[in-house]
């Protein structure tokens, strides 16, 4: 939350503040026609040209990305509609390459995200990012694919250990010719698609696509695998197996409604106890997107924030794999530690970064990440603590900015020689410097 | 008294320098701190072109499918009638000739991809191409071990570390310059360890050990790395100074079993020629150093370097005097222990192929189950995940 978000919801009930970030979501705008439509490179190109667009196209992806990140960080934006987008990226793990596609795939997550987990399963299979990412344009009648079809499964929906083999090559014929064009539309290939009886999860038919999504969420396992990782991402890395059923037999009666879940994970009361507040680990986006929105940041550097999110290991659009970013301690190791403690720092120019990223697989240069330029806005947090007194600075910014119990404030914070707003600038640095700073 | 210390205190750290050999013949190993043998895995980025590297001189075909880029027959370092080495690969010519350099040909796994990414990924976790693993082959590695190994007990030259060395409870370590690291630990904003508070929770606590044990470690490999001063020639650049630094520590006897490092550029799809020939001679130069300091302690019996990349490329060489995507490939390993040395299978057969790429005969888990069960004494099977027999030549 960014600090005039905090003064004003201070006082609000929870069900106010719950209304409050369905509303924004209601609400959001459209994304701006952010990127030109790509045009396919063509057979006549030249190797050359074609490295070039692919280039450019990878600058457009990350260009996109940037504005997710600084979306995630302005308070005027829809806060839960950005959270949700980006849990479903995770969750419908896929690497975008060009920025049209990348743009349409978001829009997506902004359009059903909230909605019935069905259309949003619907859409995702007709996506042309999604089709290309799993090879589904080669997923044909006489030939079929199976890529898809064995990720719908396995980590769309219901999870190992609830469908065979057999299955997979049945759902793989149900979605033949499920296609995207060269102008980057979902396309319908009559001639292509397999019309023939199928045998899925012990039901027979004529079955396509969409017949294959509504069996599978006939099943409440998929409620429930859907459930645990929601769980996962907006409570705590620990699973609450109780809690976790329940939820999940309550989304399965609301016939898959994602909204209706999120609201009855907020209302509950242990949704606030202490055991479930600062329990995860941010993501380096949701990192970086804090970092803004409490420090204002503007005119971010973006190959720092390239940098910073190939560093640390999650840069968007860019996946590892179809399984997506696996979170949790999985985030942390002695250099990704490091940078996240080290950053407060650079941000505020108290330190020099020093990192050499390794070249990207195709590349033979690496590159450096020295430094963080960016302007930080320290206003709207002082009139935060406009009622505080000095002394009680650090423990009032220490409310705001973490989800944790902290560490007694340095001595020198309490020494008189500092100014106020020395004060609040050196409060601010030291917490968004502790461990505790990583988690939410 | 472990000798590190011994050699700190009795002042004796610039003698040491100088007669490393002297000082080792005496004192090992009863005071060696680390305990068993020392895998180095060398990474090559971007898919290295293995039929240059390894040229099967003796195929016409291979003269057929590279008009302008193979390698003629009077500049390749012959190593029987039908392959030998790249000429930029002639530093290597004489581990070959003592039986300390043996070639693997054809690795490579079922249903290859030709991304790299996904390729690497393969690689890097142990697993087929099917699955989608989070976990590296050497981060499971280390999970299999006790709990109370040092975080060092693995290491990467590098700033971030590879999906190789992460497992689901451990991590490798990643360091490519003792000096940054230890002035990242220094920043003096991070809590004051010595009064960590208590956490009531468990993930914040994690973060506070993962702290803790970082700085310790820089500090140690700090020390570490200002004990013992190469005098070998590395090549210029970062996989020479990679290479020097990894001799010093292991010549100062450090307690890392793994090191993990990498060599980029080898995605040559135009005008392959200058550029590949100049890598493997950085590659080249930079092994030969590395052995010649390893051999000059006596210790090259006791290191295993497994070179590899995440595919080779194909047959025929492309429009731009490059080469594309390809499959199986050449492995390289090399250790002054080997039981059997040089080329150790027949090579890939160039006639018959998969839609114009090579294909694979040895499983790269075959490979590994090698050095995970005869080299770091490991259970291949359970860190596999599956049974892959083991290769015979350590």
């Amino acid at each position: 939350m960014s600090p005039s978000e905090w003064i004003d919801r201070k006082n609000w009930t929870v069900a106010e503040g719950i209304d409050h970030l369905f509303k924004q979501a209601e609400h959001a705008k459209k994304l701006d026609k952010e990127v030109s439509s790509s045009q396919e490179s063509d057979g006549i190109m030249s190797s050359e040209n074609r490295q070039e667009r692919r280039r450019e196209e990878a600058r457009k992806v990350f260009q996109i990305g940037v504005r997710w990140i600084q979306r995630m960080g302005d308070p005027s934006e829809a806060a839960l509609l950005e959270r949700i987008s980006l849990f479903w990226h995770g969750h419908f793990a896929c690497e975008s390459k060009l920025g049209a596609l990348a743009i349409k795939q978001l829009e997506l997550f902004r359009a059903y995200g909230l909605g019935h987990f069905r259309d949003l399963l619907l859409a995702v299979s007709r996506d042309p990012a999604m089709i290309r990412y799993l090879n589904n344009q080669q997923n044909r009648k006489d030939s079929p694919n199976e890529n898809y079809a064995r990720e719908l499964m396995e980590l769309f929906t219901i999870g190992r250990g609830n469908y065979t083999e057999n299955d997979v090559k049945e759902a793989a014929r149900a979605f033949t010719g499920w296609s995207s064009n060269l102008r980057g539309e979902y396309v319908f290939r009559r001639f292509q698609h397999d019309y023939g009886r199928k045998t899925f999860m012990g039901r027979s038919g004529n079955f396509d696509g969409a017949d294959i999504i509504d069996i599978i969420l006939e099943r409440k396992e998929t409620a429930y695998f859907l459930t645990q990782k929601i769980y996962r991402y907006f409570v705590s890395d620990e699973p609450h197996e109780r809690r976790i059923r329940q939820l999940a037999e309550g989304f399965y009666r609301s016939d898959y409604h994602i909204g209706n879940l999120l609201r009855h994970i907020f209302s509950s009361e242990w949704f606030y106890e202490p055991e479930n507040i600062g329990q995860r680990i941010k993501s380096p986006v949701e990192l970086l997107a804090g970092m803004i929105k409490h420090l204002r940041m503007s005119d971010l550097d973006p190959r720092a924030l390239f940098g910073i999110q190939r560093a640390l290991g999650q840069q968007l659009f860019k996946p590892p794999n179809v399984a997506g970013w696996p979170g949790g301690k999985q985030w942390i190791d002695n250099a990704t530690l490091l940078l996240r403690l080290n950053l407060a720092a650079a941000v505020f120019k108290g330190i020099e970064l020093d990192v050499n990223l390794r070249p990207e697989l195709e590349q033979s240069q690496g590159r450096n990440l020295r430094g963080i330029n960016a302007t930080i806005d320290l206003l709207p947090i002082s009139k935060l603590l406009d009622h505080v007194s000095d002394r009680d600075i650090y423990f009032a910014l220490a409310d705001y900015l973490l989800d944790a119990k902290v560490p007694p404030p340095p001595s020198d914070i309490l020494s008189t020689r500092l100014n106020r707003a020395q004060i609040i600038s050196r409060s601010c640095l030291q917490l968004m410097s502790l461990p505790e700073y990583q988690m939410c | 008294m472990k000798r590190r210390s011994f050699i700190q205190t009795s002042g004796l750290a610039s003698a040491s320098m100088l007669t490393p050999a002297f000082l080792r013949a005496g004192l090992r190993p009863s005071n060696s701190s680390r305990q068993g043998k020392i895998l180095v895995v060398v990474q090559l980025s971007g898919g290295n072109d293995g039929l240059n590297t390894i040229v099967p001189f003796g195929d016409d075909i291979y003269y057929r499918a590279r008009p302008s880029l193979s390698i003629p027959p009077a500049e390749v370092l012959k190593l029987n009638d039908y392959q030998g080495l790249h000429p930029a690969l002639s530093p290597l010519r004489n581990l070959y000739d003592r039986g300390e350099l043996a070639i693997l040909n054809g690795v490579g796994y079922p249903e290859p991809d030709r991304s790299h990414f996904r390729s690497m990924d393969i690689w890097q976790t142990g697993s087929s191409s099917r699955e989608n693993c989070s976990t590296g082959w050497l981060g499971r590695y280390l999970d299999h071990l006790p709990r109370d190994q040092h975080a060092y007990h693995a290491l990467e030259v590098d700033d971030g570390l590879s999906l190789a060395m992460k497992g689901e409870l451990q991590r490798g370590f990643a360091m490519s310059d003792p000096n940054r690291l230890r002035r990242s630990v220094r920043n003096p904003l991070l809590p004051d360890q010595a009064h960590t508070h208590v956490h009531e929770h468990h993930t914040v606590s994690y973060l506070y050990e993962t702290l803790t044990r970082t700085t310790e470690a820089a500090d140690y490999l700090y020390e570490q790395s200002g004990i013992y001063r190469s005098r070998q020639s590395y090549p210029i650049g970062r996989f020479g100074r990679d290479l020097k630094r990894v001799a010093e520590l292991i010549t100062a006897d450090t307690d890392t079993q793994v090191y993990y490092l990498s060599l980029s550029g080898f995605d040559t799809h135009a005008r392959q020629q200058g550029p590949h020939q100049r890598l493997l001679a950085q590659y080249a130069k930079g092994m030969s150093a590395f052995v010649a300091d390893l051999v000059e302690n006596d210790l090259f019996k006791e290191v295993i370097i497994m070179t590899f990349s995440e595919f080779g490329r194909r047959l025929a060489q492309n429009g731009s005097g490059g080469t594309d995507h390809g499959t199986a490939n050449n492995v390289l390993v090399m250790s002054g222990g080997l039981k059997r040395a040089g080329i150790l299978n027949a090579p890939s057969s160039l006639s018959r192929l998969d839609a114009g790429d090579l294909i694979f005969d040895v499983d790269f888990r075959r490979l590994y189950a090698t050095l995970l069960d005869r080299w770091l004494g490991a259970p291949a099977n359970q860190i596999l995940n599956g049974h892959f027999e083991a290769i015979d030549f350590i």
